[in-house]
């Protein structure tokens, strides 16, 4: 008697009658009968297995296959063997989520648990919400996104971005939230309806709220824009609170406009302070703390310059006993000529507030008003880190704030040109590519169709989104005409170029290589113009961040294309079009390389420099702050600001092996530290949340630009 | 004169961005000395006027603005380097009056030679000095030891 060895391993007794029924199958698919055929394929089966003990189920299958094609039951062949692989292709799947979800319970899966510099996966919600993430990402995979986008996904071509998100749930990335809209009209959220604040102290609160309930029900992050504008009404509110408190106390008019004016700097300190606190405490049904972002700067009213001055003086003291530097929220400071720009500027003396800001903690980063308005149409705060929304109307009026993105789905440019022999068959593939990002980006705005408002109250019914939705209303229309982005990723022009060229020149030394690069970009910027045209959605080129991306498509490439000098050697591809980290140039001439990319991928950018300590030297850093002034749009300095809890060092710790090591004291304690390093737009900290290997390496390779 | 180093753009010697030369030849033999490879005046390259005239252009660069020139070393006040520190700085202020000059010395200004005297006149910021050991402090602006001064011109110091 033959035994069969089953995939798993087991052993089960050969039985002639379950290869008669799956040979009838295939029959009954092809639409033939023939009821001897099955009994006579079972039975060649038996006799040629005869006499062995055991027979692995691989061969037993192979050898129905090899019977039947020799048969005049060709059409039944075939139905057979396409039905075995579709039903490996099932199994397998099922392994990988079963291998999954193990990853989460024995944390063991690196991929999943680092993937999120944000996501501490050690504790329970994390765990919950990263569970969540690989049943959504496996269900949309197979079931979800079309079979073409899910295979170019897999096989690296393209990235869809925040699967374990979206489009499982009807969810997009990321958002300026309508705070003003909201307070101004009041909200009900949860079971409170909320009115419109009296004062800084709660307006603040209320922001807070409303910043935890949009973030669980958006992935992206969420920013506010121009919060000094927004809250400015609020400081006025305080004043004459405390105007008039004063003047029945006191009863002299100076002496109470005295006392109101510190009470309310008090006060307006102390709210800044609370929200800031409480964005760091906040734990999203995400499972993380949101990725949140204040724009300010541009105001030059008493209250506009109050709020901008408290939250500059909150970030520079520090969070909590040992004065950590808050990653969250990030800072975006506006800088405009006539504002704050010059020394006759009235709000000069706050740009030099933000700079000892940005030398002590590294935000705010920078937006720089006339390029801005320049490459994107209209001054905003980034959606998240570095996703800008192109100019949009209503009545007459331009409209930022309740708009949105919708996604993003990113290409491997290093991998179309691994693919290439020259430049004629890169753009040839990255052409059938784009049609595969197209339907991937469709097939995100399809999954919010027919979608009712009742999905997020948050955002559609209590004017997160700048409307104000019924339960029953679909939210597509919210979406469409531009309102909201829709946007292209790429990723690693410095290394498609190598794979293109030859990496003997570097890209930062060639003029023809540069002009080559910039050619890329302006090339996808056309075909998602072609899009916007087609569809009426707002498409938009977007340079991907890239914190996990970067590993993934360089390990996938890797493993197809083996070693690539100059492309897959580094484990992880540069950031969209930054000049390469290892590369040795000035902050200067690195604005100079990068000032061409923004105005092309106007979506999303962001440029930033690796500086030495600056604390003492904040007249060099504004140098190069009024470099970019005119040249980029959006610019971050990057500086050690590390410190040691043991010994008081501050300044920059060194990666080692063991962990971030103080190189005054050797403390290499995670817990008595604080290193603080840019993820991408935003900032991580890595000895309590380690980046995905890829990053890791990026960010250790990193060489100072001064 | 010979020399170690030019950076033609520098932010950690001195307020703003600099140009920044570091001299060959020091007498003070400081122990601990944080750049005792220019300790001997035959070390580094020789300094020339295609040098000079390159510092004299990097300063007046209209891309990239320069705050002022800094000098370093090696002791730019060691006596066989008077004469092309002394024309170098006459030159960089003549030419840039409103950009400044800084200087470390290991000299105290009180001991400093009628000829040093003459080069530090066109001196704006004076970090002077020995480097004591013992008095090592690496959270000190500017300087490595708390006995070193910063002697600015604009506060009547020099």
């Amino acid at each position: 008697m033959t035994d069969i060895i089953k995939r798993d391993g087991s052993r089960q007794r050969f039985d002639e009658s379950r290869i008669v029924k799956a040979v009838a199958c295939a029959m009954n698919d092809a639409g033939l009968r023939d009821d001897d055929f099955a009994r006579s394929v079972a039975e060649q089966i038996r006799h040629a297995f005869n006499g062995q003990g055991t027979v692995d189920i691989y061969d037993l299958q192979a050898k129905v296959e090899n019977v039947m094609m020799r048969s005049r039951y060709k059409d039944a062949a075939r139905c057979y063997i396409e039905f075995r692989r579709e039903r490996d292709i099932e199994r397998e799947s099922r392994n990988s989520l079963n291998k999954e979800i193990l990853g989460i319970i024995n944390q063991d899966n690196e991929q999943i648990l680092n993937e999120n510099a944000n996501k501490d996966s050690k504790i329970i919600p994390t765990q919950r919400d990263l569970l969540a993430g690989v049943v959504a990402r496996h269900y949309a995979r197979q079931h979800i996104l079309p079979r073409h986008v899910a295979q170019a996904h897999d096989r690296g071509e393209i990235h869809y971005h925040d699967l374990d998100y979206s489009p499982f749930f009807p969810m997009f990335n990321c958002m300026l939230i309508d705070v003003k809209g909201m307070l101004d009209n009041g909200f009900k959220m949860g079971n409170a309806e909320i009115e419109e604040p009296r004062s800084i102290l709660t307006a603040t609160a209320i922001t807070a709220q409303i910043i935890a309930q949009v973030s669980s029900h958006i992935y992206g992050g969420t920013s506010i824009n121009e919060i000094d504008r927004i809250h400015a009404p609020y400081v006025r509110k305080t004043y004459e609170k405390h105007r008039a408190q004063g003047m029945r106390w006191i009863g002299d008019e100076e002496k109470a406009e005295a006392y109101a004016l510190e009470m309310t700097e008090k006060d307006c300190f102390d709210a800044y302070q609370a929200l800031e606190y409480e964005i760091n405490t906040l734990h999203t049904a995400n499972g993380q703390t949101p990725f949140v972002t204040f724009g300010f700067g541009l105001g030059t009213s008493w209250e506009e310059r109050l709020v901008q001055t408290s939250i500059l003086k909150n970030r520079i003291r520090g969070l909590g006993r040992n004065k950590k530097t808050p990653i969250f929220p990030k800072l975006v400071f506006g800088i405009r000529k006539g504002v704050n720009l010059d020394k006759e500027d009235p709000n000069y003396d706050i740009k030099q507030l933000a700079l000892e800001c940005a030398s002590k903690r590294m935000y705010p980063d920078i937006l720089n008003y006339d390029k801005l308005v320049e490459v994107t149409g209209s001054f905003k705060t980034p959606m998240g880190c570095r996703s800008f929304l192109g100019i949009y109307e209503e009545k007459g009026e331009l409209i930022h704030d309740g708009r949105n993105n919708l996604g993003v789905v990113s290409l491997n440019l290093p991998r179309i040109a691994l693919e290439s022999t020259d430049e004629t068959s890169f753009y040839k593939l990255l052409d059938e590519r784009l049609v595969v990002a197209k339907d991937a980006l469709m097939s995100r705005i399809q999954r919010l169709d027919n979608v009712t408002a009742s999905v997020a109250p948050i955002l559609y019914v209590e004017g997160a989104c700048g409307v104000r939705l019924k339960p029953t209303d679909k939210i597509s229309e919210v979406f469409k005409n531009g309102r909201a982005s829709i946007s292209l990723g790429y990723i690693g022009i410095h290394e498609t170029i190598n794979a293109l060229f030859g990496n003997e020149e570097h890209i930062y030394d060639s003029e023809e290589l540069k002009r080559k690069g910039v050619e890329i970009v302006a090339y996808l910027r056309k075909a998602v113009e072609s899009w916007k045209r087609e569809t009426g959605y707002g498409f938009s080129l977007y340079s991907t961040p890239s914190e996990s991306l970067c590993d993934r498509f360089c390990r996938l490439d890797e493993k197809e294309y083996g070693v690539v000098e100059g492309v897959t050697d580094k484990g992880y591809y540069t950031n969209s079009f930054h000049l390469d980290v290892q590369k040795n140039a000035t902050p200067y001439d690195k604005v100079d390389f990068e000032m061409d990319y923004p105005p092309h991928a106007s979506g999303g950018f962001i440029c930033y420099g690796e500086f030495p300590n600056m604390q003492r030297n904040i007249k060099a850093l504004e140098n190069v702050w009024d470099y970019t002034y005119d040249k980029v749009p959006y610019y971050g300095t990057n500086t050690p600001i590390d410190s040691c809890y043991k010994c008081g060092y501050e300044g920059e710790f060194e990666a080692t092996a063991r962990g971030f090591e103080c190189p005054s004291c050797q403390n290499r304690d995670s817990t008595k530290m604080s290193v603080t390093r840019r993820v991408c737009g935003y900032l991580g900290q890595p000895n309590s949340r380690p980046f995905i290997k890829g990053k890791q390496e990026e960010v250790t390779r990193r060489v100072k630009h001064l | 004169m010979n020399y170690h180093k030019y950076y033609p753009l520098d932010v950690v010697n001195g307020e703003g961005t600099r140009c920044v030369l570091f001299v060959s030849g020091c007498a003070h033999k400081c122990v601990g000395c944080h750049n005792a490879s220019t300790i001997k005046p035959d070390s580094g390259h020789p300094y020339t006027l295609e040098l000079e005239e390159q510092i004299l252009k990097d300063l007046g660069d209209t891309r990239i603005h320069r705050d002022g020139l800094s000098l370093s070393g090696g002791d730019p006040l060691f006596p066989s380097n008077l004469n092309d520190v002394g024309r170098l700085v006459r030159r960089a202020k003549e030419m840039y009056p409103e950009k400044d000059i800084w200087m470390w010395t290991g000299y105290e200004l009180e001991e400093l030679s009628k000829a040093q005297l003459a080069v530090v006149k066109y001196v704006d910021v004076l970090i002077d000095g020995r480097f004591v050991m013992a008095e090592r402090n690496l959270s000190l602006a500017w300087r490595g030891s708390a006995n070193q001064r910063i002697l600015r011109r604009t506060e009547g110091m020099l």
